[in-house]
């Protein structure tokens, strides 16, 4: 279709649009999903801690079982540290969280 | 000389003596399982805990880090692990439990991002796929999806192939499950389409579109169970739970899929209507009875409930609720006696898997990793 040129703004928007599915720019929503560097400071899923319908009705209880898993996959990235980039020993002294989440380290950003 | 009575009391006080010890020898000899469940832990560890008492026995410090995945080789004679916090391969003698192989894949300029993969049957190379992200003077370089080959005796990555897009296109990501044919020369992987890849160039040879297999006439199918809800049942044969849609007024349905490993062959048999959610598929190890969980509503009113298949039949043929976690697993014992909850905490839920009733839980004093459970006889 390189013989059609756009004659009219909106055309020319839509062309635009097309073009720019070339670069090298994409969309988190966009498929393939766009491929970010390692760890949690490009993680927008959800920034804090809701379940599925976003209430906080289906999360763990307590709240504490669930902050390893997010820990390491930056579910829970706004008051998780990142494991994978500055903190990995930020759990290095408490094996349960839920029983002895006071020995978790400090972080300080 | 003795009197009766005294007579009668010496000899049940000799019996009791002798029985005692025998039972115990006998209860000792003979446990009512002999097996044994390995699992990641945080912060750094594989324990082993024994599967008739829930005893730890290893505490396995991985210096690699963190275990975020667990895999038994078909011939069950090892134990692959993969780690997050360096990105480390780790293998173990399953007997034994002893670490053969430990080593990092990431470096100061070097980073790696995968969840598992698969062995080839030599346990040479083991497979699968990941992103490498590498730190310049100013800036970071992502690179795509990549199928990659680690060589375990080198400790190093030696091949890598690039995802093409439309395969990247699918969801799933590097945490799609992999599985490799008997003879080694294809890999497999699960995505809403399966990718047949040629080990040999590691391109994808085939994309077989489950809409389109074989005896299937449904829509929007997809495997289900996540990553533990592929089963093999034998070394060339693969049990999945699947769910459908019909193509006239779209009832969702799920069932069984039977997928050959050598003959790419997929066979799918429809059991009943869907439930919210389905998650984890366990086979005993005889093959005939196989166990998930299904979930219905949320939050409060969420219920969840065992479900029993005969394999045989294919008929759902028991339920039973339980109290379920906002999040879990399900595993099983070597035997196949028992049934297991776990995940998102520091403890394991036992259930009788004939009963298919709770029994005990057994505290392991440390949260679980997501990198599952792995039963050893």
């Amino acid at each position: 279709m390189k013989h059609l040129k756009p004659l009219n703004a909106k055309a020319r928007r839509i062309d635009a649009d097309l073009a720019s599915l070339e670069e090298d720019v994409v969309a988190l929503q966009q498929a393939p999903r766009p491929h970010v560097p390692l760890g949690c400071s490009l993680s927008f899923s959800p920034g804090w801690e809701v379940d599925a319908s976003g209430g906080t009705a289906g999360l763990c209880q307590p709240v504490e079982r669930d902050i390893y898993d997010c820990y390491v996959t930056c579910f829970w990235p706004v008051q998780m540290a990142d494991h994978v980039n500055y903190s990995a020993d930020w759990a290095s002294n408490c094996a349960a969280a839920t029983k002895d989440w006071r020995s978790l380290d400090i972080v300080f950003p | 000389m003795l009197s009766r009575s005294r007579l009668l009391k010496s000899l049940r006080s000799y019996t009791a003596l002798i029985a005692a010890p025998l039972a115990l020898a006998i209860a000792g000899a003979i446990p009512a399982h002999a097996g044994a469940l390995m699992l990641g832990t945080y912060p750094d560890k594989l324990f082993t805990v024994d599967d008739a008492s829930g005893a730890i026995t290893d505490k396995i410090k991985l210096e690699a880090g963190l275990p975020v995945s667990l895999r038994l080789s078909d011939d069950r004679k090892k134990i692959y692990a993969t780690t997050i916090t360096t990105s480390g391969m780790v293998v173990l003698d399953a007997a034994t439990r002893k670490i053969l192989t430990e080593f990092s894949l990431n470096t100061p300029t070097e980073r790696y991002r995968f969840q598992g993969g698969v062995p080839d049957p030599t346990g040479r190379y083991f497979y699968t796929v990941m992103q490498r992200f590498d730190k310049l003077s100013d800036r970071y370089t992502v690179s795509k999806l990549q199928y990659t080959v680690i060589d375990l005796v080198q400790k190093k990555i030696v091949r890598t192939v690039d995802m093409e897009p439309q395969d990247d296109a699918l969801p799933g990501g590097y945490r799609a499950s992999l599985m490799i044919s008997p003879d080694g020369k294809t890999l497999y992987m699960f995505k809403n389409k399966i990718l047949v890849i040629d080990v040999a160039t590691m391109k994808v040879v085939d994309r077989i579109d489950l809409q389109k297999a074989d005896a299937a006439g449904y829509e929007d199918v997809q495997l289900g169970g996540g990553v533990e809800g592929l089963q093999l049942t034998h070394p060339g044969e693969l049990v999945s739970l699947f769910t459908a849609s019909d193509p006239f007024v779209h009832n969702k349905i799920f069932g069984l899929g039977r997928f050959d490993l050598t003959a790419r062959k997929f066979t799918f048999t429809p059991i009943g209507p869907i439930t919210n959610q389905i998650s984890g598929l366990e086979i005993t190890p005889d093959g005939k009875y196989a166990y998930t969980t299904a979930t219905n509503g949320a939050t409060g009113n969420k219920r969840c409930e065992f479900w029993k298949f005969d394999l045989a039949s294919l008929k759902l043929t028991d339920k039973e609720e339980f109290h379920c976690r906002s999040r879990y697993t399900l595993g099983m014992s070597a035997d196949g006696a028992k049934i297991y909850i776990y995940g998102a905490s520091y403890d394991i839920e036992v259930y009788d898997a004939a009963t298919l009733k709770y029994e005990k839980t057994w505290d392991l004093g440390a949260d679980a990793t997501m990198a599952g459970m792995v039963a050893l006889r």
